[in-house]
């Protein structure tokens, strides 16, 4: 099964079919978007037709390319490496640590895990990277671009 | 107005907070410019939101001169370590490495420096000259001739950056479709929002910019983690000969007006006009034999090609909205993000804005010239920050620079998703820049669309009567059908 879902990651007519179903989805959803009155649009076009224009263009576009990867049958592209999936998780858990905590726990701990699963051994010079990095950047933006940033544990401690 | 150009220019050099500001902006552009994978239009995407509060010339200083630095510093990193720090840089790889082997690094880097600088002034000089010249022919601009202009813009992506053609104009379609996102600007119907009344004026292009060139540039260096780099050693910068610059004065010419040239084509950009640059100087060059063992014309015409570029792609920008590269792209949404709307009225109501702009460009070339003589040593042993420890902390900088734009965690939650998109796009052989260009022009060729028809009561065919847009429209044709027409002539020839 493992192996199944390799293959298919692999394929080369992935992407086209992918782009595909994105434009037949997108012509689809515009389909459902309200018409304005005659008087409003007059001889112009209604909100919908400039996005179908583009995704059949899009669709078109799409064609000649599986043409051209049938002619040149391009080679399937390699799999990532853990260290990029492991950062597409670490974006996840950032989501969340902000949502449910702080954006500047958030911050601490993705840079912090980053370091580490980037190839960082000195757990110490992460942990300064993580702690120093944010740290500025709030100063920065706080006391010189005057920016407020979102409630969450620490912010509250700090606004009050 | 030649007095006022004048005067405006001269503005900056007697400004001493812009002068630092540009001052320690050429070293934050050139450390930019020697990371591998940072790049200018990384670097620009990320500090946009640092230059939100500051005055409108200042920011646009800021952005123009993190562009003209970074692209010359890219040149340090290619010459030393055989990787280029920016794309526009990858064609000084070809014979400033080689040239570096035979231990002659700081020859290399003297002659990058000084075709680099020559280049950009060049390229000023011309932006300062043909900008208002264009703006005065843009003047005559209506809805039919900005709508053919944008479809122009548009073709013209086909041949942008990495990827290939049809995989340019996908993305720079997907990019126009971005646009649609939020309330329709006539009717005001609400087009794929989803409820989302965040993205009622639709998306802003900050975040997705941060996240298409920063977030997805951070994606693809984790698959370079533990990367080892070969270094060359140099004991110091040295400027060319007088016999050097016998030998290298006609191609340095030759790619000021080539890379001008190129800059100045929309979505057309530094990278393209270095490898054109290099190949013409392969191409009239006498010593054929030595290109790619350390030809120090290959250097030079690289070289000067990509720096002239950046002031040759401010043109369409700044004259027509229609960026020439990702980076214009970026200054682009910096001029709008501080009301400076690119066009005709840049031109008439803010003359010394724009020039104060350009003067700016000036004095980043000959900073960075200064810099690259004298601290490329120092610069260079910045590229190697461990990437464990770099790109860290450019997430840091790219989620607080996306929420800092509008206080919104929205937007870093779309820079996130955007920096996920323009990874797997670019997994994929589908170069990001397209996506963030057909975003900028998206909403302008719809809009001036609906006023043609308007105009014309429906009747598109009368765009096609109008001679400045047909002919647009036949450049965009020629753009995408002349490869092919020209190939099948060929074959039809053989």
């Amino acid at each position: 099964m493992g192996g199944l879902s390799l293959n298919i990651m692999k394929n080369i007519y992935l992407v086209p079919l992918i782009l595909t179903i994105f434009s037949l989805s997108v012509i689809a959803i515009a389909l459902q978007l309200d018409t304005s009155p005659e008087m409003i649009v007059g001889e112009s076009m209604q909100a919908r037709s400039f996005p179908i224009f583009l995704m059949i263009l899009k669709l078109i576009l799409i064609g000649v390319m599986t043409y051209q990867f049938y002619k040149n049958n391009p080679k399937p592209v390699t799999l990532e490496k853990y260290h990029t999936w492991g950062s597409m998780f670490l974006f996840l858990l950032f989501y969340l640590l902000t949502v449910y905590t702080d954006m500047f726990i958030g911050i601490f701990v993705v840079i912090f895990l980053m370091s580490i699963l980037w190839g960082e051994r000195r757990i110490w010079v992460a942990f300064l990277t993580a702690t120093v990095t944010p740290g500025l950047v709030f100063l920065l933006f706080d006391y010189v671009l005057k920016i407020r940033f979102p409630r969450g544990i620490l912010m509250n401690l700090y606004y009050g | 107005m030649f007095e006022q150009a004048i005067s405006a220019m001269a503005s900056v050099v007697v400004d001493p907070y812009l002068l630092g500001l540009i001052f320690a902006t050429t070293i934050l552009g050139v450390i930019i410019g020697v990371l591998p994978g940072l790049g200018a239009t990384t670097g620009a995407a990320l500090l946009l939101p640092f230059t939100l509060t500051m005055d409108p010339v200042h920011a646009i200083a800021v952005l123009a001169t993190i562009y003209v630095s970074a692209t010359f510093a890219g040149s340090i990193t290619a010459i030393l370590i055989n990787t280029p720090g920016t794309s526009a840089a990858a064609a000084t790889t070809f014979d400033g490495y080689p040239l570096a082997q035979k231990g002659e690094a700081g020859r290399a880097l003297g002659i990058a420096v000084i075709s680099s600088t020559v280049g950009g002034i060049f390229s000023v000089i011309i932006l300062c000259f043909a900008a208002p010249l264009l703006a005065r022919v843009a003047y005559e601009f209506r809805s039919p001739e900005y709508f053919a202009l944008t479809v122009f813009g548009l073709s013209m992506l086909a041949s942008i950056s990495a990827g290939g053609a049809v995989k340019n104009l996908i993305g720079g379609i997907f990019g126009v479709w971005l646009s649609t996102i939020g309330a329709e600007r006539v009717t005001g119907i609400e087009r794929f929002m989803f409820g989302n009344y965040e993205l009622y004026e639709g998306l802003h292009f900050v975040p997705i910019f941060i996240g298409l060139f920063a977030i997805s540039e951070l994606l693809v260096q984790s698959k370079t983690v533990n990367k080892i780099i070969n270094t060359v050693t140099m004991k110091a910068v040295k400027l060319p000969t007088l016999e050097d610059y016998k030998k290298i004065w006609k191609t340095i010419l030759r790619s000021c007006g080539i890379g001008t040239f190129i800059g100045v084509l929309p979505a057309e950009g530094a990278t393209v006009a270095s490898m054109i640059g290099y190949s013409e100087a392969r191409r009239w060059s006498k010593n054929k034999k030595e290109f790619g063992k350390g030809a120090i014309e290959g250097i030079a015409g690289a070289e000067a090609a990509n720096n002239a570029a950046t002031g040759g792609a401010m043109v369409p920008t700044m004259v027509l909205g229609i960026p020439g590269s990702g980076t214009t792209a970026i200054i682009l949404v910096g001029l709008m993000v501080h009301g400076l709307r690119p066009g005709v009225y840049l031109f008439t109501e803010q003359v010394e804005k724009v020039y104060q702009i350009f003067g700016s460009m000036f004095v980043a070339n000959v900073m960075f010239m200064l810099m690259g003589l004298y601290a490329a040593k120092l610069f260079a042993r910045v590229s190697l920050v461990p990437t464990q420890i770099l790109w860290p902390i450019v997430f840091a900088l790219s989620v607080i620079g996306a929420y800092a734009f509008q206080g919104q965690l929205l937007d870093v939650w779309l820079a996130l998703i955007f920096g996920v998109i323009g990874y797997f796009a670019r997994r994929h052989g589908f170069s990001v820049a397209p996506i963030a260009v057909g975003l900028i022009l998206g909403e302008m060729v719809e809009t001036n669309l609906q006023h043609s028809l308007k105009m014309y009561d429906g009747a598109w065919w009368m765009i096609l009567a109008q001679p400045l847009a047909l002919m647009f429209l036949v450049f965009a044709f020629l753009g995408l059908c002349g490869p092919m027409i020209y190939s099948w002539i060929t074959k039809q020839k053989d």
